[in-house]
């Protein structure tokens, strides 16, 4: 074997390495918190049912934002948008008392608040990142206003259990996070949608030159994020149906941490990968509840940021570790 | 014999896999403007960047004025003697020119606590009077610029630190007439204060009229060093490819021809400025040539006729009489464009060989209008990559680890595969070698054979003289004047028209 060989073999193996990375990482998290809870005593299916619980809405909002996410773009606004439908949700059940109009609601104010986003961004061309960050202070304001006026800040409005007590079972929510998995990445890896963004993510200036229509693709990335969202409220109802102004308040920057575990680039373009919402939101999820049962203190929610920065940092630097070496000048 | 100013001795260099310089000796010497040539790939840009602090060697030592010289960046080996204008653009677009100028220096400039914008400007207004780019002034907003200017700020960067040796990588195909012009006068300067010029250029005729040494590379290993004496043409295109490559390589017809058929043509195009009432018919089976200097309106015209720019007046349709709106309908109807800045406009450096030829031809492949699959991209990807000898380790090696003309070949691929009618190639032959220039003259004669239309937008005479069916000069945004093919046409009846 010549050297030349050797050293094509070499970075296809480390190319490997970074795909399967995160992977590893979700097993030995998963390894981890198994162990902790054990050693510590706790109930594992207790956790694992909290985990799947957290986890399936991190990972279902994160998937529909990684097409945002793909285009370079990034969206602040996704967790006050989870609330706001949710809100709207409650609110128009109270008010019908049609389990159908909530979901409707739900997905329509989801869809509409990523539209209005997009649309705001392409036609007025303000920044993404400055449009989610209005929308963000506007719905959660909103939202806010809605809930203290017809519950209180601290008991929030909320639907009968009921309603959505047939839903609250793992295999229910798991099947949902499949199917819409299944369904984004079709769409992300096999058509011509998620092929067109990826390569617009990389570099607009020459997609535009090879006809793709930026604002048409970065309308469909937020519809797609809007239906994430969508289902991503609804789910959050179903795991406690009432909604207090703290409901989904960290979601739109777990999504970036996520992402970013589950080994997609910060600049999205064609190295994105759909796997990484539901790999990294999981990685993310896991990681909390371990230095939750680790550092179980107030002054440990402290520490346990730091861990999750140290973390998302080191993850940064292996996924790009690749994209670095290949910057040459020839 | 003068000592050296630069001495390389037994330099290597490996990018991954690709050995890009194996044990290269080099030798820069005062008062000499010694040229670098060989075929994209072969290490010249390598060697001259590791000289200039862009990068590191594996192995092997380096001397400057007799002192061993590591510099630990570009800005470093800039402050203490060597400099280098690099190949693709090396300024930044969202600041002045001025700040471009004066990027690591701008602390220069303070009073207090704010910087002197109009001393810098000033400053740079003078490093920019010094080569001869008047019409460039330091306030003005980069973004405004074309490429070539964007070019000559990078020039007035590098000379108004005075180095010693300066380099100059493939710069000139990115000027037109004038540009150039400024900088062999830039280089001449050097030779004449006893300072030394690498200078790296894929055009024979230029680099053997400006140099007095000539250095061939092949595969990173140094073939042979070239005397002004010893010039020959062919003796230097043998050393570069390895083989005998004789004759020309443009068309061996001295005959226009066409077809009735028209199949892309702009009408009274106007943009201010830019464009003046430009009227233009490309038939079927033709090859079109413009040219003129570089603010000439040529380019703007290639995106126009893309649709890529809206003109203020005047339409483009096709022989149909379909309106050309926008980037998306060309597509359509089957046009394709290859811009001048490659690696901005007509790639993706982060994606793959096979992302950058796939993406235009989705619709192409994909089954039943949508769904792409891996066996049909793959066999649609390989077979531009075995029609164009692009040279890669496999189609999902990333094109930034290409060399310039495969890279070209990339761009080539992405809109021959998916079977353009219409092709505007804006300089599509910048910084290629020659035999990938040979490879894409055929291309195009096959192209126009297949009766398909071709609109060559080039800064280069003898290629447009060589290629073009009709060869149209543009001046001041309007067309001066419009030569058909024939065997007696030279650089100087055109060059008349142009200026």
């Amino acid at each position: 074997m010549d050297s030349k060989t050797a050293l094509l073999k070499k970075y296809k193996r480390r190319q490997r390495l970074v795909t399967v990375l995160p992977f590893v990482a979700l097993a030995v998290l998963f390894a981890v918190l198994c162990l902790t809870v054990q050693a510590k005593g706790y109930r594992l299916p207790m956790y694992l049912k909290i985990l799947l619980n957290e986890g399936v809405v991190l990972a279902i909002v994160a998937t529909g934002a990684t097409f945002i996410y793909t285009l370079g773009s990034f969206d602040i606004s996704l967790g006050a948008s989870t609330l706001f439908s949710a809100t709207v949700g409650v609110m128009v059940y109270n008010a019908t008392g049609n389990f159908g109009l909530m979901l409707l609601a739900i997905f329509g104010v989801a869809i509409g608040c990523s539209l209005l986003s997009s649309v705001l961004a392409s036609v007025f061309h303000i920044p993404v990142f400055v449009t989610t960050v209005a929308m963000m202070s506007v719905l959660s304001a909103v939202a806010a206003q809605i809930i203290t006026a017809n519950g209180g800040a601290l008991g929030g409005i909320s639907i009968p259990a009921e309603v959505v007590r047939p839903f609250d079972v793992m295999w229910f929510k798991i099947l949902v996070l499949t199917v819409f998995f299944a369904v984004c990445m079709f769409l992300f890896d096999y058509t011509k949608l998620g092929r067109r963004q990826k390569f617009l993510g990389g570099n607009p200036v020459c997609a535009k030159l090879t006809g793709i229509d930026l604002n048409k693709y970065a309308i469909l990335a937020f519809i797609m994020a809007g239906i994430g969202v969508g289902i991503g409220a609804f789910l959050t109802l179903v795991y406690t149906p009432s909604v207090t102004t703290g409901t989904a308040g960290s979601i739109g920057m777990n999504i970036l941490v996520a992402i970013v575990f589950g080994g997609m680039p910060i600049s999205g373009g064609p190295r994105s990968k759909i796997y990484a919402a539901v790999v990294g939101g999981f990685s993310y999820i896991i990681l909390n509840n371990i230095l939750k049962i680790l550092i179980d203190s107030n002054a440990g929610y402290g520490i346990s940021q730091i861990v999750s920065a140290v973390f998302f940092l080191a993850v940064v630097y292996v996924t790009g570790m690749n994209y670095r070496s290949q910057l040459l000048p020839r | 014999m003068k000592a050296p100013i630069l001495q390389m001795k037994n330099i290597h260099k490996r990018f991954s896999s690709t050995i890009a310089l194996d044990g290269v000796d080099l030798d820069a010497f005062p008062g000499e403007i010694c040229g670098l040539i060989g075929e994209n790939g072969s290490g010249k840009s390598t060697i001259s960047s590791i000289a200039a602090g862009m990068q590191k060697a594996d192995e092997g030592e380096m001397f400057f004025r007799g002192e061993p010289w590591s510099p630990v960046s570009m800005i470093d080996a800039l402050e203490k003697g060597i400099g280098m204008i690099v190949q693709e653009s090396g300024t930044i677009s969202g600041i002045s020119v001025a700040e471009n100028l004066f990027l690591a220096e701008v602390k220069k400039f303070r009073k207090g606590p704010v910087v002197d914008r109009e001393e810098m400007n000033r400053q740079a207004d003078l490093a920019l009077d010094a080569i001869g780019a008047s019409d460039i002034r330091g306030n003005m907003p980069m973004s405004a610029l074309d490429f070539q200017a964007r070019k000559l700020v990078e020039i007035a960067k590098v000379v108004m630190k005075d180095p010693d040796v300066l380099v100059v990588d493939e710069t000139s195909t990115a000027l037109s007439h004038e540009g150039r012009n400024i900088l062999y006068d830039v280089m001449r300067r050097f030779r004449e204060e006893d300072k030394a010029v690498l200078f790296i250029s894929h055009d024979l005729d230029e680099i053997m009229d400006v140099c007095d040494t000539l250095t061939v590379l092949r595969d990173g290993n140094l073939i042979r060093t070239f005397s002004k004496e010893e010039f020959n043409p062919d003796a230097i295109r043998m050393s570069m490819i390895g083989r005998e490559l004789k004759g020309d390589y443009y068309r061996s017809d001295f005959i226009p021809s066409s077809l009735d058929e028209i199949a892309l043509k702009g009408e009274d195009l106007s943009i201010p400025g830019e464009l003046d009432g430009v009227d233009l018919t490309l038939r079927k089976g033709e090859i079109v040539g413009i040219g003129g200097l570089s603010h000439c309106g040529m380019h703007t015209l290639g995106k126009v006729l893309f649709g890529a720019i809206r003109p203020e007046s005047g339409r483009v349709v096709t022989g149909d009489g379909s309106e050309i709106r926008d980037e998306g309908s060309s597509m359509k109807h089957n046009i394709g464009y290859v811009a001048k800045d490659r690696d901005t406009e007509s790639l993706n450096l982060t994606a793959s060989i096979r992302d950058n030829i796939a993406i235009a031809g989705l619709d192409r492949y994909a089954v039943s209008g949508f769904l792409l699959t891996a066996g049909n991209e793959k066999k649609y990807v390989d077979k531009q990559i075995a029609d164009l000898s692009i040279k890669c380790s496999d189609r999902d090696q990333a094109v930034q680890q290409l060399s310039g003309g495969n890279k070209q070949k990339v761009v080539f691929g992405k809109w021959i595969g998916r079977g353009s009618d219409i092709l505007i190639l804006d300089c599509p032959t910048r910084g290629v070698d020659i035999g990938v220039k040979r490879d894409m003259y055929r291309l195009m004669s096959d192209m126009k054979k297949q009766g398909k239309a071709i609109l060559i937008i080039s800064e280069e005479l003898p290629e447009l003289i060589g290629m073009s069916d009709r060869l149209i000069i543009m001046k001041d945004g309007r067309i001066t004047k419009e030569f058909t093919r024939s065997e007696s046409l030279s650089d100087a009846d055109v060059i008349n028209y142009m200026i």
